[in-house]
């Protein structure tokens, strides 16, 4: 007896159709493939690096590092440093994508575009929170500064900092990879709309990175930029495939 | 909207404007604290609104124009956002030029002020977008997408620069606590002629926006003999 | 004091409208410039059908 054979169509069906990736398989991937390409070449690692220690430099000729004042401008001197560097990395997210028409075989590819756009933006924050903590490390021998007294709680404000500064800049970078003056929009449409979250974290690094505790009526802060993050992670997330594709 | 129609308004509005103007400098008395100043309240407040109801209205439409894909949307939103930065600005200086009298100084870091600052900043971003793009659908979702944006992170602007400035009191543009009934409503009195203004100066954008669109249909047409 | 407080007063009312007028002036111009793009356009077509015909 002859053995049962498949019929035609449903395996030339099952060879065409790929399988699709999960949601969080496919950003998971993204994010590797984009943490691997950086890591390979280091180039916006090594510029965002230079970029902050330069500025944590410049600024210590603006301000004595050693002064009371300084200590209040802490907050604010790190969160610049922060976002500047950031809007190198970020600026970079979608454009390297952009020689070989990679950014069209991307968005063809079986990820889907929210997938997409959420493995870019874990992998920036990877990228830009390590920029970030040696730039505290950096500040903290500039500015002769305590930050590992309350590290866990820094680490986890610069972290939410950097997430709401990741969340925005990149689906930002995804709408302007197209334009013309890609690296000067950029850093002006981003900066305005994460006002109040870079407020909240300049409040809360302040004290934080100088090695001293929370008052109470800070936790609005932490609240607030916990708020942002969630509201902006959802709207970024429902946008991202129009962002991207129209 | 026929020429007549924008100019019974424009004309409407200005008698309107011409009674308030009345009554605000001849009519209602003086503010005990703060003197003659007080009355730049009555353009500055309602500018706020006007602005704001465009700023709201631009989301909207972009929202419409994300779903239904229609240019139309776009080119209100376009409209409504200029417009609410021309009334934004005129709430920015008529409160700078306040500052200046009661506290001295031009800039207070106030709350309200500096978030009105970057909300203006917000969507002179979004105008400055849309000149970096030239393909009218690409430069309609793009600017929408960012329109969004702008206007949910409004409301966080505000509480945000309020509560951090509740926690470093500076000099405040306008107190709070209230206002006697004779102020509040000539506020409202005043804001119908400019919203009514508004409404005129969106109608002229969009008429432009047409124009616009029929000037690159020309262009294509002579382009192609 | 009083004096310079009333005099700001109007310079406030001034500036609002300045700044609305400033942009009522930047739509007419806009407007006449594309008025002019579209002749300008119109009659190159004119022209063209002239010299095809």
């Amino acid at each position: 007896m002859r053995a049962p054979v498949k019929s035609p169509p449903e395996t030339a069906r099952r060879a065409a159709a790929p399988a699709r990736p999960g949601f969080v398989r496919g950003a998971l991937t993204i994010a590797a493939k984009d943490l691997r390409a950086e890591l390979r070449t280091k180039e916006a690692l090594n510029a965002s690096l230079a970029f902050s220690v330069v500025i944590l430099l410049l600024f210590s000729f603006a301000f004595d590092p050693t002064a009371e004042q300084t200590r209040a401008l802490a907050g604010g001197l790190l969160w610049l440093v922060f976002a500047f560097a950031g809007a190198l990395i970020l600026n970079r997210s979608f454009a390297r994508e952009l020689p070989n028409d990679c950014l069209d075989a991307l968005i063809a590819s079986p990820v889907s575009a929210p997938a997409l756009y959420l493995g870019k933006a874990l992998a920036n924050w990877v990228l830009l929170m390590a920029v970030e903590m040696v730039s505290l490390a950096v500040f903290g021998i500039f500015y002769n500064a305590a930050w590992t007294r309350r590290f866990g709680l820094l680490v986890g404000v610069v972290a939410l900092g950097t997430w709401a500064l990741t969340v925005v800049g990149t689906l930002f970078s995804a709408l302007t990879v197209n334009l013309r003056l890609r690296e000067l929009m950029l850093p002006l449409l981003v900066y305005p709309v994460l006002i109040p979250a870079l407020l909240a974290a300049i409040q809360l690094s302040g004290p934080l990175a100088l090695g001293e505790p929370l008052a109470s009526d800070m936790m609005v802060w932490l609240r607030l930029l916990a708020g942002f993050n969630l509201i902006f992670t959802a709207l970024a997330l429902t946008l991202a495939e129009t962002a991207l594709v129209g | 909207m026929r020429e007549k129609t924008l100019i019974v308004l424009c004309i409407v509005a200005a008698i309107l404007l011409a009674h308030n103007l009345y009554v605000i400098l001849l009519v209602l008395p003086d503010e005990v604290a703060q003197g003659p100043i007080f009355r730049i309240i009555f353009l500055h407040v309602p500018a706020a609104w006007t602005a704001f109801l465009g700023f709201l209205a631009a989301a909207v439409a972009s929202a419409l124009y994300l779903v239904r894909k229609d240019l139309r949307y776009d080119a209100f939103a376009v409209a409504v956002t200029e417009v609410g930065l021309a009334f934004a600005a005129a709430n920015l200086v008529t409160g700078m030029i306040w500052a200046r009298i009661i506290w001295g100084i031009w800039w207070t870091w106030d709350a309200r002020l500096t978030s009105m600052l970057v909300c203006w900043l917000l969507y002179a971003g979004y105008l400055m977008l849309r000149h970096a793009v030239e393909e009218p659908t690409q430069r309609a979702r793009i600017a929408a997408v960012f329109s969004i944006f702008a206007s949910v992170d409004v409301p966080i602007v505000f509480f945000s620069i309020r509560w951090w400035r509740t926690q470093h009191p500076q000099p405040v543009v306008w107190g709070g606590g209230s206002m006697d009934p004779a102020y509040w409503n000539m506020l409202f009195l005043n804001w119908v002629p400019l919203l009514l203004l508004g409404m005129v100066m969106v109608v002229i954008r969009l008429r432009q926006e047409r124009r616009q669109r029929e000037l690159e249909a020309l262009r294509r047409m002579a382009h192609a003999l | 004091m009083d004096e310079r407080n009333f005099l700001y007063m109007f310079y406030g009312f001034l500036a609002a409208w300045l700044i609305l007028a400033l942009y009522l002036v930047a739509l007419v111009g806009r407007e006449r410039r594309l008025q002019r793009e579209m002749d300008n356009l119109r009659r190159m077509i004119e022209e063209k059908h002239r010299e095809a015909s």
